[in-house]
């Protein structure tokens, strides 16, 4: 049996919405974010996403476990990109050197320097507050929308009844493979197999995770195959579909999308002008004791 | 007419497109209006096959070489699309955790109507309705993963009735239900036929569902139609072995052939030295555990499991019996209180490390079989755990020998029938050799000849000091078991020896469990006999006085 995200209704500003339009929001949002580099225009962004966190009405103690991965991601590979500069090559040319930290050895003639440079730390500040906005915005998603409405939803946004009903079914699919993977994972530690302890090459620990993967990958399949039996036997696919559920657009919807759009809008203009690319504060630039 | 006939079926014979064997061969009978029929037979026998020709899954879903002819209402549905067999035939599938797709009660009931583009007031008056005729009406709003099995099951029911089909068939419906739940389904598919539906029942266990009275039984063997007819006339054309009859019958047939070999079981002979007190092997100390703050699932266990236990753990679906006994091998470790496996408190243990003196055989074997080779599947646990090469090879040798697999070892497991995975991941964690030996519903999806053999070779297995299994089946218990333990709202209600929990039909109504002709011929002969025995070996320690 499909299981669902953790969805509650809430009253939230989230939850206020038709699912179409928060979705249709969301697609401006996420194409609208991109089109930035300027750390100023993306606290624009990444206050909107507050705003809709704070007033989602989620818990932190429900949200804790999807925060603290994917928090824990970011912060990782924005330190990563500080570390190595790696991805900003193409929004800056010149780097200005504020300090220059040498390890006090060298290996094989080589001491391992690292160059902090003004846009090396800019670019991983704005990178950090991209990704976290939109890591934000799609946190929110599983815990606000109802899955009995997910079909009915996507529908709603012109696909065709099957591919509807199989996105419905695809949302519910990402939570069911979690449970598997838990109730495998229980089984085989039950006859003694532990993850902590893989060893070997990149191969080898790869082949030690066959009591995992298989499976979680074969009852997934079985598992799909018992629900197109399931949705078979109840003549799916045989015609046009009745939804039973209805949605209704309200005026907040239409000015959610409509404010949707033009955020898009703006910022498509923006960036054409020339606007939001990659800025540098001149004070930190002021700093700078070297260029490389 | 023969032709008004609401089925047919004419010469049938089917052959997986994988497989080289015919799965159903020359299949030929008809069903009237209103009747019950009863379609057993053990694994293998072609009983699934036959309903999935019946349903369109074959030859639409499942491919492969199809001949003679299936007539419903007079009409060749052969080569019609699905869409209109299912308006016809309703299916109910095994597991309802399989066949359910909807979140909600009423979109799940609604989703065949949906489908056939019917207006919305008419599909919220069809799935009510369905509700209605079943009595759950109030779960209409509910949503479907919180509903228990018995609910699941008579929603799975009404999602099909609401396409109003003339003749409905289920697939061993009753396998993952509780005893009173499984007797609720039972009433309600009476009073279907009794109003007129077509009903055709698939299910081996023949004791479960007699109380429906079936109109005629069919049985099924290799394939083909042994035996159909009147319930009556069935006991001469099937071995009791194979088909779990009624204890009655059993016991009549049973008294005439010699005694059945007698089962020792191992762990006993732990129970006489454990008279002096031992330290338990397992202890549950004030044991509360909720997944999160507030459902508290279990609630002030105290138990020791000790030496020479076998114990059955019967309780209704949601009970907290799969809670509890993942307690033992620390999988879910407590929020109040602490269990110790010996001695040694779960909370400073691996898993891995109880594994060693605990064995946990899991409910669904789908969740754990990954080798290349049943030999492989079998090795995995003892290597973990670091047993020599040689030891390994004799513990999966034996391991396969309990569960009639022998020969077996080169196959890929996942190719295996239900059944036989079921058994290869009871050999796999048997193949462990661990002391305590703990099962969460062995006998699921089993065959009774099969399930049979494998419980009386463990319960023999002289590696075995504890035993514990989790069941529906209370004449598992009335066989196997000198402790049941009954489990229900997460608080163990009563633990002692099975004569004594069992005989009390209060207690046992109360908790959801049905007494079987097995247990009540056991207690109305208890003064004689001075233990349950199982329906053979009953016949003959009577015999004397019969």
């Amino acid at each position: 049996m499909l299981v669902t995200w953790r969805y509650r209704k809430r009253k939230s500003l989230i939850q206020s919405f038709d699912p179409r339009a928060w979705l249709i929001f969301f697609a401006c949002f996420l194409a609208s974010t991109l089109f930035f580099w300027d750390l100023r225009y993306l606290t624009f962004f990444l206050g909107l996403a507050l705003i809709t966190v704070f007033t989602s009405g989620i818990t932190w103690k429900e949200m804790s476990r999807a925060w603290i991965f994917i928090g824990g991601f970011i912060l990782f590979f924005s330190f990563l990109t500080f570390l190595t500069g790696r991805g900003g090559m193409e929004l800056y040319q010149s780097e200005h050197l504020l300090r220059a930290l040498r390890a006090p050895f060298a290996i094989f003639g080589w001491t391992p320097t690292l160059n902090i440079t003004a846009e090396r730390t800019m670019f991983s500040i704005s990178m950090l507050l991209r990704v976290f906005s939109i890591a934000s915005m799609t946190i929110l998603i599983p815990y606000s929308l109802n899955p009995g409405l997910y079909g009915v939803t996507f529908r709603g946004l012109g696909l065709p009844d099957k591919i509807a009903y199989g996105m419905d079914l695809t949302m519910r699919f990402i939570p069911t493979l979690g449970r598997d993977f838990t109730q495998t994972m229980d089984a085989q530690r039950a006859r003694g197999y532990e993850l902590e302890k893989l060893s070997g090459g990149l191969a080898a620990q790869i082949r030690k995770l066959a009591p995992l993967v298989v499976p979680v990958t074969i009852h997934s399949i079985i598992g799909s195959e018992d629900i197109i039996d399931a949705m078979d036997l109840r003549a799916f696919g045989v015609g046009p579909r009745t939804w039973l559920d209805q949605l209704h657009y309200r005026r907040r919807d239409y000015a959610l999308m409509a404010f949707g759009v033009l955020v898009l809008m703006v910022s498509i203009a923006l960036s054409m002008w020339g606007f939001g690319k990659f800025w540098v504060p001149q004070p930190l630039l002021d700093l700078a004791v070297g260029i490389l | 007419m023969p032709n008004e006939l609401p089925l047919v079926v004419e010469d049938l014979s089917f052959r997986y497109r994988s497989r080289e064997d015919w799965a159903i061969r020359s299949m030929s009978f008809s069903v009237q209006p209103g009747e019950l029929l009863l379609i057993a037979g053990s694994s293998g026998c072609g009983k699934t096959t036959l309903a999935r020709a019946i349903n369109g899954l074959i030859p639409r879903s499942y491919k492969g070489e199809l001949s003679g002819r299936i007539l419903l209402h007079g009409q060749e549905y052969t080569r019609a699309p699905l869409s209109r067999i299912s308006q016809v035939v309703g299916t109910v599938l095994q597991d309802p955790e399989r066949q359910i797709l909807g979140t909600r009660v009423l979109n799940e009931v609604a989703f065949g109507l949906e489908n056939l583009g019917l207006s919305r007031p008419e599909i919220v008056a069809a799935a009510e309705d369905a509700l209605k005729r079943l009595g759950i009406l109030a779960l209409r709003d509910r949503e479907t993963f919180y509903l228990s099995g018995g609910e699941k099951q008579k929603v799975a029911l009404a999602g099909v009735l609401a396409m109003k089909p003339s003749i409905l068939l289920l697939d061993e419906p009753l396998a993952s239900l509780d005893p009173a739940s499984a007797r609720e389904t039972l009433a309600i598919v009476r009073q279907l036929a009794d109003e007129g539906m077509t009903v055709l029942m698939v299910e081996h266990r023949v004791e479960d569902v007699i109380h429906m009275h079936p109109d005629r039984v069919m049985f099924l063997k290799d394939g083909e139609i042994r035996y159909l007819g009147p319930l009556s006339g069935m006991t001469e054309a099937v071995d009791y072995h194979h088909i779990k009859l009624p204890a009655p019958m059993v016991m009549e047939r049973a008294a005439a052939d010699p005694p059945p070999a007698p089962v020792t079981p191992q762990p006993e002979r732990f129970r006489t030295a454990a008279e002096q007190p031992s330290a338990p092997l397992v202890r549950f100390e004030n044991v509360g555990f909720g997944y999160d703050d507030e459902v508290r699932v279990l609630k002030g266990i105290n138990l020791d499991i000790r030496r020479g236990d076998i114990i059955a753990v019967l309780g209704p679906n949601g009970a907290g019996k799969t809670t509890l006994v993942k307690h033992a091998i620390g999988l879910l470790k407590p929020k109040v209180g602490r269990v110790l496996v010996d001695g040694r408190d779960t909370h400073e243990l691996s898993v891995a490390q109880i594994a060693n003196t605990l064995g946990y055989v899991f409910q669904s074997p789908s969740h754990m079989l990954f080798a290349p080779s049943v030999q492989d599947e079998l090795a995995f646990g003892p290597t973990n755990m670091h047993h020599a090469p040689e030891q390994i090879e004799a513990e999966v040798r034996e391991a396969l020998e309990i569960v009639h697999l022998t020969g077996y070892e080169k196959n890929p497991p996942l190719a295996l029938s239900f059944g036989q995975q079921k058994r290869v991941s009871i050999a796999a964690i048997l193949a462990m050799r661990s002391r305590i030996l703990v099962m969460d519903e062995p006998t699921a999806g089993q065959d009774y000849k099969n399930y049979m053999d494998f419980m009386d070779a463990i319960v023999q297995m002289p590696s075995f000091e504890a035993i514990l299994f989790i069941t529906h089946d209370i004449d598992m218990a009335v066989i196997y078991a000198n402790r049941v333990l009954l489990v229900n709202q997460g608080t163990v209600v009563r633990d002692g020896p099975p004569q004594e929990v069992l005989a009390d039909a209060e207690l046992l109504r109360g908790n959801r469990l049905v007494p079987t002709s097995l247990l009540e011929e056991n207690l109305k002969h208890f003064p004689q006999t001075g233990r349950l025995l199982r329906a053979e070996a009953l016949a003959h320690a009577l015999r004397p006085t019969v």
